[in-house]
């Protein structure tokens, strides 16, 4: 795992600590039950915290994996 | 506390023990609120399995109204404007303007009557937050005037706040320390309050949680506070200037000296214990000690330590004579290196530095005594504990002094009073979570969980009043439990360490048999690190060392109780004499 993907597993643990951990980096707002509207604040402010950025609420509709937050957090920023 | 931080405590949280519940009634989605709370409980209570949920989002009053009775620990209330009146938020489009505010401030003042009418309706322990957020600008003036209609609608809340104080059940959060923890202008987070429902940055939601916590969960207060003279109680070398060159007031530049006199007079009458420990000639601090111009009174203080030998000493002779441990107790000096000494002998004891030359740092000073000692409400007997210490001290020396402890309590006129209808009287749990030494099993209780064990149909409360020919002692004793027409199941019983020796806990245990007709008594003991003195007493009663459920029967209880000369009252509803 990189650093960013590592960085992110945490987050993921600390909001959805049910979650086994082999399921961590396939995880999706499809495939987890716990991930419902709350959670997804709860992930985006972890986010937020853990990597030193401001995330809009208007993404919150399209950070809805981890690939895809990974992905979104590994873009430079414009 | 960060947020990632708060999940990772309540992930860390205990698996098994007893469980901590609390609801949480607000109107906006309480989502990083929920989280904030129940990691500030859990730091506050690491042993218990904390546990926050929150009602019906938008209805606060109705929340509070569909708890059923028993079901929680204590009840979170965080109110908002748009609680009082949806116009005063931002997620709903109602009107404002001038012929709104008179409607809007009478919908809110009719809505704090209700939420007050709700929190005095159920019997849990509340902790109220006040609105915190900056008001929407819907009155006619600039930011910078306050209109009449935003005063109005302040002092509605503000005499809600002070209606709902008075009721022992209710504790209110500080707003002034409130506003030192999280700024005004960095509370709101419109973005989330439109995209989430939570208007709350999350530093505010954590010191909104926090400050829920504290008064859910608080710390136990100090209880007595031992002070250095020189350069603390007042500025100047006592032995050098001599009992009139040493200062503590304006004109001499040494007001915060005074200011600290006047803080320990204040804690004394509010029953903390206040000793003296200095390194001095003991004449020489006398006659400053009864200048009449200290504000730190004589009757004020017990014990005074002044000589020259080592601080640890004095603080030791202290402690004894207040029977109590040293981690109830704050040590202030000047000295770091006096400081460091009574630290290294009395692990536990709270040190603090009188900091002589720094005025800012003697202010912080002060409001930090203030929290250790706080109290949510003051009981009778705090006011008279110092001088029953003193009386205890007689007591002891009158016994020794005869060296006939029969003849000695059979003319100590002692009289005991028993009282069946006090578990609502806050001092009875106080008494219950302070005590160490006399003390069943060292369990600590929220007043919800009080509440809880109170409900039960068979529960009992005796709290136990004491008083003999050396003057009160005042509510010295409590014994918590349940009981049928067999048995008496006791579950908490303490005892302050002032009423040691005269045989109050044989006249406690004579009371309940007598009171409630059963043949046996189970006790929830539990060994604990400080509670010798009681495992002593069932030693001595029961001719071995305790253990957990041990069971008193009447007939082996009055073969071993020695003789009893207490004058026993009991009070249910009407006092009527028991025994004597």
């Amino acid at each position: 795992m990189d650093n960013v993907e590592n960085r992110l597993a945490g987050c993921f643990r600390l909001v959805f600590p049910d979650l086994p951990e082999n399921q961590i980096v396939s995880a999706s707002q499809a495939t987890v039950p716990q991930w419902d509207s709350i959670a997804a604040i709860t992930l985006v402010n972890v986010l937020e915290e853990e990597f030193q950025t401001t995330i809009d609420f208007d993404q919150l509709a399209d950070l809805d994996s981890f690939p895809r937050i990974k992905e979104y957090l590994e873009k430079p920023a414009a | 506390m960060k947020l990632t931080e708060a999940l990772a405590t309540l992930q860390a949280a205990p698996k098994e023990g007893p469980e901590f519940s609390v609801a949480l009634a607000c109107g906006f989605t309480p989502v990083h609120l929920l989280t904030f709370l129940g990691a500030h409980l859990q730091r506050n209570l690491p042993d218990r399995r904390v546990s926050v949920t929150a009602g019906l989002y938008g209805d606060i009053a109705g929340t509070l109204s569909s708890l059923p009775s028993g079901s929680r620990r204590a009840v979170a209330v965080m109110i908002e404007w748009p609680d009082l009146d949806p116009r005063l938020g931002y997620r709903e489009l109602g009107a404002w303007g001038p012929r709104r505010v008179s409607e809007i401030l009478t919908d809110s003042r009719r809505m704090l009557d209700r939420l007050a009418d709700a929190l005095e309706q159920i019997s849990i322990s509340s902790a109220v937050c006040l609105p915190t957020l900056p008001l929407p600008p819907l009155f006619h003036a600039s930011g910078w005037q306050a209109s009449e209609g935003e005063l109005t609608l302040l002092r509605s809340v503000s005499e809600f706040a002070e209606r709902i104080a008075r009721n022992s059940a209710i504790r209110v959060v500080n707003m002034a320390r409130l506003d030192e923890a999280s700024p005004r202008a960095a509370r709101f987070d419109l973005k989330s309050d439109l995209a989430s429902g939570l208007p709350y940055t999350l530093a505010h939601t954590d010191a909104v949680g926090s400050h829920l916590a504290h008064l859910i969960a608080p710390p136990s207060p100090k209880k007595g506070i031992i002070t250095d003279l020189d350069d603390t109680l007042w500025r100047g070398l006592v032995g050098e200037a001599g009992p009139d060159g040493v200062s503590w007031d304006l004109s001499s530049h040494h007001q915060s000296h005074g200011l600290y006199q006047k803080l320990l007079a204040s804690l004394a009458e509010e029953g903390v214990l206040v000793g003296i420990a200095s390194k001095n000639d003991p004449a020489v601090a006398a006659q400053a000690l009864r200048r009449d111009d200290l504000l730190l009174r004589p009757q004020h203080v017990f014990p005074v330590e002044v000589h020259w030998n080592p601080k640890s000493g004095s603080v030791r002779r202290i402690l004894e004579a207040w029977n109590i441990a040293a981690d109830s107790v704050v040590f202030v000096d000047d000295s770091p290196m006096e400081l460091a000494e009574v630290s290294a002998a009395h692990p536990g004891i709270e040190c603090i530095r009188f900091p002589t030359a720094d005025d800012r740092e003697g202010y912080q000073m002060l409001r930090r005594l203030r929290d250790l000692f706080g109290k949510p409400r003051l009981a009778e007997e705090d006011s008279f504990r110092l001088e029953s210490i003193r009386r205890g001290a007689e007591f002891r020396e009158n016994a020794k002094e005869t060296g006939d402890q029969e003849g000695f309590l059979s003319t100590a006129e002692a009289e005991i009073t028993i009282d069946f209808a006090a578990g609502g009287d806050p001092r009875v749990l106080e008494l219950v979570n302070k005590t160490n030494q006399f003390n069943l099993n060292g369990k600590r209780l929220t007043e919800a969980d009080w509440s809880k064990f109170l409900d039960a149909p068979d529960a009992f409360v005796a709290a136990i009043s004491y008083r003999d020919r050396f003057g009160p002692l005042g509510k010295i004793a409590v014994i918590e439990g349940r009981h049928d027409s067999e048995r008496i199941h006791v579950r908490h019983w303490v005892m302050s360490c002032r009423a040691f020796a005269r045989r109050i806990e044989y006249a406690s245990l004579q009371a309940l048999f007598d009171r409630f007709g059963a043949e046996q008594i189970i006790f929830d003991f539990a060994k604990t690190p400080r509670n010798q003195p009681l495992q002593e007493f069932f030693t001595s009663l029961l001719g071995r060392a305790p253990e957990p459920s041990l069971i008193l029967t009447r007939r082996g209880f009055a073969e071993d109780c020695p003789t009893l000369y207490h004058q026993v009252k009991g009070r249910s509803e009407i006092e009527t004499p028991l025994y004597g």
